[in-house]
């Protein structure tokens, strides 16, 4: 353990505490502390206290972004997400399969139609979205629940950015609909007065923006693709 | 982008990692990958080490969630000090160079003269913690810094400032003492 100096009073414990917050012990001392933290749940919560009177002076460091490898990385060490919760509609694989398979849209349109099933009595509308020949997502909207969903096809995550989603009504600006996810799909509910816009004149749109979404209500990133809702 | 937002953000994720929701652990991942990565790479100076560590820091907390209390801390103060200790525990298996050169004592509170707005930590917590930093002799903040950012040992900072091991010790104690009762004023 630490040398006991008279530091007015001060428990030695507390001085501690603050050496394994700062980072400054080494070897067996290091060692002996954490095993302390294990063991001590009192000595613990003074550590954590002590971090967070540290952890406000990071706000100095610049930010750096990492290269995308770095997520690779990590994605690929994680277990596959739990087929209970998924299933097959997030199965990423399962959509970059078919996307893969070609006629993505065709194929899209399928999975789509098996999705809705026959709850739906208005037809559904579709659409693919990509640019040059990619698929980056694909899109359902079921008219009836006033619910659109949207799977990743073969979008790359980017570590800073966010994929949203706009509904460009023909000949007017776009409007959010929301944030997608790079790895599985999701289902956004549509504003109410989006709903009449909704139809087979109008045209999905994704681009790239900060986390949290566009702070301007208007796409400011990159488009990274498009498609027209198609009757199905 | 809103501090509330944000820190909630990152709370409610970090919730939903114990589920095994990658998508969660994604989120974490966009909004603070930037600000751990800059953390690491201070620390330990070398890109791909620091890469290296950055993997290890999500996939601890990626096991660790379910451990992460937001009573007991911020999400932030929480992910810094994963990545903190990741990167120091990398220093001290002992294959970087480290950083010897000499500290000098009298250097500021900061390296740059504003503190940059940061989208993640409380401008308030910054201040306090900057004007408590302030109060502290110039060779205790020194000594306090080398620690802190470069995740130096007692007995690097020793040989940096050039003086005994016993002296280091005890200026960083006193530091840590001031700081202390400055902070809880």
């Amino acid at each position: 353990m630490s040398d006991t100096f008279d530091h007015s009073g001060v428990p030695a414990d507390e001085l501690l505490a603050a050496e394994v917050a700062l980072g400054v012990l080494s070897g067996p001392e290091r060692t002996q502390a954490e095993q302390r933290r294990l063991r001590e749940p009192a000595f613990d919560a003074m550590v954590i206290a002590w971090e967070e009177r540290l952890a406000p002076w990071a706000a100095e460091i610049d930010e750096v972004a990492p290269p995308p490898r770095v997520w690779d990385n990590i994605a690929a060490q994680l277990p596959p997400q739990a087929a209970a919760r998924g299933g097959l509609w997030q199965s990423l694989a399962f959509w970059r399969g078919l996307a893969l398979a070609g006629g993505a849209l065709a194929a899209a349109c399928l999975a789509a139609l098996v999705y809705l099933g026959t709850l739906s009595p208005a037809p559904p509308l579709v659409a693919a979205i990509g640019s040059d020949g990619r698929q980056h997502f694909v899109a359902a909207v079921d008219v009836r629940r006033g619910t659109i969903a949207v799977v990743p096809a073969s979008f790359a995550a980017d570590a800073t950015r966010v994929p949203e989603l706009w509904l460009v009504p023909s000949g007017g600006k776009p409007r959010s609909l929301g944030l997608l996810s790079a790895d599985r799909g999701v289902t956004i509910t549509i504003p109410a007065d989006l709903i009449a816009q909704t139809t087979s004149n109008a045209t999905l749109a994704v681009s790239l923006e900060p986390p949290g979404g566009s702070p301007t209500g208007q796409p400011t990133g990159p488009v990274i693709g498009s498609g027209k809702l198609t009757t199905l | 982008m809103n501090l509330d937002a944000n820190r909630s953000l990152i709370a409610a994720s970090l919730a939903r990692i114990p589920d095994g929701d990658r998508a969660a652990l994604q989120t974490v991942y966009r909004l603070t990958s930037a600000k751990l990565f800059g953390v690491v790479l201070r620390i330990l100076n070398e890109r791909s080490e620091a890469e290296d560590v950055l993997q290890e820091v999500y996939l601890t907390v990626w096991r660790k969630a379910a451990a992460f209390d937001p009573a007991r801390a911020s999400p932030m103060t929480w992910l810094i000090t994963i990545a903190r200790n990741r990167a120091i525990d990398r220093l001290r298996a002992g294959r970087q160079v480290r950083r010897i050169e000499p500290i000098e004592a009298a250097a500021g509170v900061s390296d740059d003269a504003p503190v940059a707005e940061s989208v993640l930590q409380s401008e308030q917590e910054n201040a306090r913690l900057h004007a408590c930093l302030e109060s502290l002799a110039n060779n205790e903040r020194a000594a306090l810094r080398g620690a802190f950012f470069d995740g130096n040992t007692y007995e690097e900072l020793a040989a940096r400032m050039r003086v005994p091991l016993g002296t280091m010790k005890s200026w960083i104690r006193r530091a840590m003492i001031k700081l202390k009762s400055c902070l809880e004023q």
